[in-house]
């Protein structure tokens, strides 16, 4: 899509990551690091300061007293943080159970790790969890569900009665939860809840975030895992030999963000409501089916209306004709089929261009 | 809850090498054990780096002019051809390379042989992909590069090389590349990095050079073990491969005082080094026979109390070998 994208001149709101930058005081952290000599390893697990710097920010969020030296691990981004966790704590012949659309790099790893994965699929239009069917394909021979809250690439958030049912289930039938939550501060709708802090559930549960999408310094791979100890030694064990050891400079810079004020994080989600309300009006009047999103900066819509026959094909039409792209989401789901009238959009780009899509839209698409 | 390690992670220990560095940093001992730098990184290679943060190359990106460099520097020191464009992978470090090369070519129950004394993670990226490792306990020279691809053509494998410390060699040793013999570049994955060669090995960017099914292979992999590998530095790297043959002469030579200096200094305090080192910043030096201690023992006292550490040779072999009471010493150090 991206070399399409590019051939025809077309706006790009497919890509996941942001066309402005991070915060200058955050880069001047990682500069002054460069400059104070801090370039070779850091210790495998992260630096010390930075460990700290996570758990302070993770007792905010949740409330959580966690030790930085058992029960953090730093990584190259959350993507390395999954792959660890997939690695550490998943045995060839386990069953683990994924709630589809997904992000690709889950699917990936477990295939690596040897799992037999189960799907569930979330459906529009709220994307809800299917308690039913999760009951029925959960049991003692499950041995990790995998969560994405906020989700990508609905926007959905899971519940406290979603993540409640979900918590006895485990605790029921013994099985570890995986949370990806590198959109928590990216939540709009309503609050973001961590499975982790839920009665019965911080032993059995390993955490990932990053500081990519909050921070918007997606190339920096900074990203972590907290869980109790014996689980951490598992993800420790496969991220010594996946990556060694974290980027040193933006450790100690990683350190400083996670201590910005609230007001830094009010302003983000400001800023971020600002843009959702333009590309979500936007494609509203354009005539797409909006599904709504209560975080990240995604936003599912159903293309049908405008009568291609399938994702991959209107993504191609919305580039070719209109000069828009958006990402198919068949790729997301374990059978593609699942996905074929919908597809995402981004709104992780400045206004300018977020209005300037929205404009081309109104202007060159046409409902059929 | 111990059962809900896999079966993978069990089979790891702690590093003997990590409780001695935090003895070590308890005591304030000189670090002689770890592989990296107490000098600063190259001033030019930071600036590099900094710029790019504030031109704000911050974003997921691969760079390709890294990949046209390496293309250009392979030609120039074991006249390969590669293409830039499919025979490379720019990963975090020479460390992801490495197990992601492993993940794309072994699968479980493959044989891999492997040379001890090796670095321990060799050993463990094997058994990640559930291959079997079969170390050999042989050292080899140079000249034993050709009986290696004699085998490796005869019966048909892979070689995948870490060549981390190829601009660090001595005595006009010059480094050969396995992939550089004959009938071997469409068989031999090499793994590297800019962290010893250019001093910044907290910085991550690594890479992999194989033939194009493999390379697309492995950058498929690494794109889902870590994505990208991080962004400013891997501008920076483009100004590091383009450092002048200078740089290179002035970095060995660097290095190879310092060994000597080691070697002397240790040889007079009642040391045997039995080999002397050719290339990278590691010495191996054997226990006086007289001494008692095992090399884990030897190394805690030489921290207790002569405040210096050093790495136990045993972490590096798989079998007990008389060579077990020895221990390593990197002499990457500005004063010994």
């Amino acid at each position: 899509m991206s070399n399409l994208a590019i051939k025809h001149g077309a706006i790009n709101l497919g890509q996941g990551f942001p066309n402005f930058d991070g915060p200058e005081f955050v880069k001047d952290a990682a500069i002054q690091a460069i400059r104070d000599g801090k370039n070779q390893y850091a210790r495998g697990y992260g630096v010390a300061d930075f460990n700290s710097a996570i758990a302070e920010r993770f007792k905010k969020d949740t409330g959580l007293v966690v030790d930085p030296e058992k029960e953090i691990t730093v990584t190259s981004g959350c993507t390395e943080a999954i792959a660890a966790t997939m690695l550490g704590l998943i045995n060839p012949g386990d069953e683990v159970i994924l709630f589809a659309p997904f992000y690709d790099s889950y699917e990936a790893t477990l295939s690596m790790a040897g799992a037999k994965i189960t799907g569930i699929t979330l459906r529009p239009p709220d994307f809800s969890v299917p308690i039913e069917e999760l009951k029925s394909k959960i049991s003692k021979n499950t041995r990790a569900i995998l969560i994405n809250t906020p989700h990508n690439p609905t926007g959905k958030m899971f519940t406290r009665e979603e993540l409640s049912t979900i918590a006895s289930l485990c605790i029921e039938n013994d099985v570890l939860v995986f949370t990806d939550e590198v959109y928590d501060k990216l939540a709009f709708e309503m609050e973001h809840i961590s499975m982790a802090s839920l009665p019965g559930m911080w032993e059995r549960t390993v955490t990932l975030n990053s500081l990519g999408k909050t921070f918007s310094l997606t190339g920096w791979k900074i990203g972590w895992a907290i869980a109790p100890p014996h689980l951490t030694w598992g993800v420790r064990q496969a991220h010594a030999f996946l990556t060694f050891a974290t980027s040193t400079p933006m450790q100690w810079a990683a350190a400083t963000a996670l201590r910005a004020p609230d007001s830094y994080y009010e302003e983000l989600k400001r800023d971020y409501m600002a843009k959702k309300a333009i590309l979500v009006e936007g494609l509203k009047a354009v005539g797409f089916k909006v599904f709504p999103s209560s975080g990240t900066y995604f936003v599912v819509v159903d293309h049908t209306p405008f009568g291609l026959a399938n994702d991959i094909e209107f993504c191609e039409y919305l580039i070719k004709e209109v000069g828009v792209v958006a990402i198919p989401t068949s790729v997301f789901y374990l059978n593609p089929e699942d996905g074929k009238n919908l597809v995402r959009f981004t709104f992780c780009k400045d206004e300018g261009t977020l209005k300037a899509a929205v404009e081309r839209m109104k202007e060159k698409l046409l409902r059929k | 809850m111990e059962g809900k390690l896999s079966s993978v992670a069990k089979q790891f220990k702690p590093s003997p090498i990590q409780e001695l560095s935090h003895l070590a940093q308890k005591r304030n001992a000189i670090n002689l054990a770890e592989g990296f730098p107490d000098f600063p990184a190259p001033l030019l290679l930071k600036s590099s780096a900094i710029s790019a943060i504030n031109s704000d190359f911050n974003q997921y990106r691969h760079v390709q002019g890294i990949c046209d460099h390496l293309a250009m520097i392979v030609k120039e020191m074991h006249g390969l051809n590669v293409n830039p464009l499919t025979d490379i992978a720019i990963c975090c470090g020479q460390s992801e390379a490495f197990a992601a090369a492993v993940f794309a070519t072994i699968d479980k129950d493959d044989e891999v042989i492997l040379f001890d004394p090796s670095y321990e993670t060799y050993e463990a990226c094997v058994t990640m992909a559930r291959g079997v490792p079969n170390p050999t306990g042989k050292v080899f020279t140079g000249d034993e590069l050709e009986l290696i691809a004699e085998e490796c053509r005869a019966r048909n494998c892979f070689a995948i090389t870490d060549e981390v410390y190829e601009h660090i060699t001595f005595d006009n040793n010059k480094h050969i590349s396995l992939a550089s013999l004959p009938g071997m570049q469409e068989r031999t994955i090499i793994t590297s990095s800019l962290s010893k060669s250019f001093s910044v090995t907290g910085w991550r960017v690594g890479w992999a050079i194989a033939p194009p099914f493999i390379a697309s292979a492995i950058r498929n992999i690494h794109v889902k073990l870590t994505d990208s590998a991080p962004a400013p530095f891997q501008e920076a790297a483009l100004t590091a491969l383009s450092s002048t043959p200078e740089y290179f002469e002035s970095l060995r030579s660097d290095y190879e005082s310092k060994r000597d200096y080691v070697m002397k200094m240790l040889e007079g305090i009642g040391f045997k080094i039995q080999f002397k080192p050719q290339g990278s910043f590691f010495l191996f030096a054997e226990l006086p026979e007289d001494c008692p201690l095992s090399d884990v023992e030897y190394v805690k006292e030489l921290i207790q109390k002569a405040g210096v550490v050093a790495v136990p040779g045993c972490g590096f072999f798989h079998t007990d070998l008389a060579m077990k009471k020895s221990f390593d010493a990197d002499y990457a150090y500005q004063n010994s």
